[in-house]
């Protein structure tokens, strides 16, 4: 690796890597502008804008949008709070409890997902509880919880421990010590993990798919398009979603750069 | 709990000991128990009921006989003698019937027994071919991460990284669709191999399409965890092994690769665990014309067969070999769920 040749072979590689990892993204987008159906680049029947005023009109994939939007809030309130209190626990408990529960609390990660799926419906069921949006964001809030600790869990460990016991020591109660310091230091953390468990549940289809009984989230009914009566509305979905994971990355990339510029300027 | 109500006071720590209990019990160990206990037991009818069922018929014809007693009845004494048998044997037949009709909970392995030879071969090729894309995703991507890692300059390796997130954060679903269109049999790749005299090729209908969307759909997966860990790997260290005179190799194998150990842990847990969990890449890599991937018998056992014990003991099977995987990885290259969980 030392020598040129080897280098140039792995910079052939890498980029025959990044090939396979876009080009089928790439194939998907042409066929969504393709008035062609069912989706295809290999039959051109031109330039066509038709399949977005589709999805457009699409009932189901519209009360699939709002089914995730609802389950997504509903996983947010419920399992940054666990997870927040899952975190806050390990770190004063003593080494073998917290070695236990630290197992247990980051397990659903381990899980394959439509394990963490079934056992929810089984569960509810002996409450007679039907599968549906429900069971749906209790099983999700399982395994994005533990998301949420282990990031809270990252976070607590850089904190300062002796800011909130001078602030005990100034007479402040525990609860303001939690309210005014340690909150306060979390709130980067809750924002980011926020977004991360939104992304988790929109995008999630194993676990909601053996969950949600009857319903449909947007995610479950792309699927089901897949499988019968395919039309390039699944394709305008994949652009949208390009277009959407492209913009946040350009926008992390920018605020990320303009977070260095800061501390430089501050350093120099 | 001392500590906890020190650092906290009374209230606050009861609220966070009330959010991980509902968490950790309610949501995570309740229902993995409840599914483990529910594969273990059946529903059966009772036993002895065909001995119920005649005693049963026996006391209909006593009913009848009834009848007709009452009819040729004498007077209004021997009638109501008669309606009060009549309701005795009434209630016991009701009695007899419930029980006979009513399944008893009884313990057993026939669930899992239940599998067979065919499914048996499904669950052993759903495990055979997740290793396969596991192991593949590994030789794949451990060139890419460690090029990026360790030769490109960081800021440029940051940019690609972040270039590589997008695919990684387009849902499945919508990756595995695009392999879909490639590989179907007039997809653009059949197209080509027309060009040049073969095919077309049934992808799709073989089952090799399952397996090309899979490892694409899974590969980033290794590829985060080992450009992390490499990233933290001092490039020092490889320039003192050369300097000591060692080749490529044994650089690799003595010096990389042992620092890599998490990150190959979580690579290939994550890797093995979404192949053999998944639903999404078979489901719609071959539209129910290959055979089927585990995870689908698992589904069609609880919401077509709409048997849920057998579909418990399936769905557990499945989670012992993804549980004994990742105890087979820790020990194997000697890491700890600390180092994995990050």
């Amino acid at each position: 690796m030392s020598g040129r040749g080897s280098g140039l072979i792995l910079r052939v590689y890498m980029a025959l890597f990044f090939v396979y990892m876009f080009l089928p993204l790439g194939i998907m987008v042409v066929a969504g502008f393709n008035a062609y159906s069912p989706p295809s680049v290999t039959v051109w029947q031109g330039f066509s804008l038709q399949w977005f005023g589709e999805l457009w009109a699409d009932e189901r994939m519209r009360s699939g949008l709002r089914n995730s939007l609802i389950i997504a809030g509903s996983v947010i309130a419920l399992a940054l709070p666990m997870g927040l209190a899952g975190a806050l626990l390990l770190g004063r408990l003593g080494a073998r409890a917290a070695g236990l529960l630290y197992t247990l609390m980051v397990s659903p990660l381990l899980t394959p997902g439509i394990i963490l799926g079934i056992s929810t419906v089984i569960f509810w069921r002996n409450f007679d509880v039907a599968g549906g949006l429900f069971t749906a964001i209790l099983a999700q809030t399982t395994f994005v919880a533990s998301y949420a600790m282990l990031m809270f869990m990252a976070r607590l460990q850089r904190q300062d421990a002796t800011l909130e016991e001078a602030a005990r020591d100034l007479g402040a109660t525990p609860l303001q010590a939690f309210r005014r310091i340690t909150l306060p230091f979390l709130r980067p953390t809750i924002a980011t993990a926020a977004v991360i468990a939104f992304l988790q549940s929109f995008e999630n289809y194993n676990t909601t798919m053996f969950a949600i009984g009857g319903q449909h989230t947007l995610v479950t009914e792309i699927g089901s398009r897949m499988r019968f009566g395919l039309s390039p509305v699944v394709n305008v979905i994949g652009i949208l979603f390009i277009i959407a994971t492209i913009t946040c990355a350009v926008v992390w990339a920018i605020l990320k750069e303009r977070e260095r510029g800061a501390a430089n300027g501050a350093s120099a | 709990m001392t500590e906890l109500r020190r650092a906290f006071g009374a209230p606050l720590s009861a609220l966070i000991v009330f959010l991980a209990g509902v968490w950790i019990l309610g949501l995570i160990a309740a229902p993995q128990i409840i599914m483990i206990e529910q594969s273990f037991w059946t529903m059966q009818r009772p036993e002895g009921a065909a001995e119920l069922s005649v005693r049963i018929d026996a006391l209909y014809n006593r009913l009848d006989v009834l009848a007709l007693d009452h009819a040729a009845a004498a007077d209004d004494a021997a009638r109501a003698a008669i309606d009060a048998e009549r309701v005795e044997v009434q209630g016991e037949i009701t009695a007899l019937e419930a029980q006979e009709s009513t399944p008893v909970k009884t313990w057993t392995l026939s669930n899992y027994a239940q599998m067979g030879q065919a499914h048996l071969a499904i669950f052993a090729k759903t495990i055979l071919a997740s290793l396969a894309v596991t192991a593949i995703a590994f030789v794949v991507c451990y060139p890419i991460a460690f090029a990026i890692a360790k030769l490109e300059p960081p800021r440029r390796a940051a940019m690609i990284m972040l270039a590589l997130v997008v695919p990684y954060a387009i849902n499945e679903l919508l990756r595995v669709f695009a392999w879909q269109m490639i590989l179907n049999y007039s997809g653009p790749l059949n197209a080509a191999l027309g060009l040049v005299g073969i095919g077309p090729i049934p992808f799709l209908e073989s089952g090799t399409g399952v397996f090309v969307a899979m490892v694409y759909a899974y590969i980033l997966f290794m590829v985060f965890p080992l450009y992390n860990v490499l990233e933290t790997l001092d490039t020092n260290q490889i320039e003192a092994a050369r300097d000591l005179g060692a080749g490529p190799l044994q650089i690799h194998r003595r010096v990389v690769l042992p620092h890599a150990r998490p990150g190959i842990a979580v690579g290939c847990i994550m890797t093995f665990m979404l192949s053999a969990g998944s639903y999404a890449v078979p489901y719609i890599m071959t539209r129910g014309t290959a055979d089927p991937w585990f995870t689908q018998l698992v589904y069609n056992r609880f919401f077509q067969a709409t048997n849920w014990n057998v579909g418990a003991a399936y769905a557990l099977s499945l989670l012992v070999v993804c549980t004994g995987f990742i105890f087979v990885m820790m020990r194997l290259l000697k890491v700890r769920l600390k180092d994995i969980a990050k």
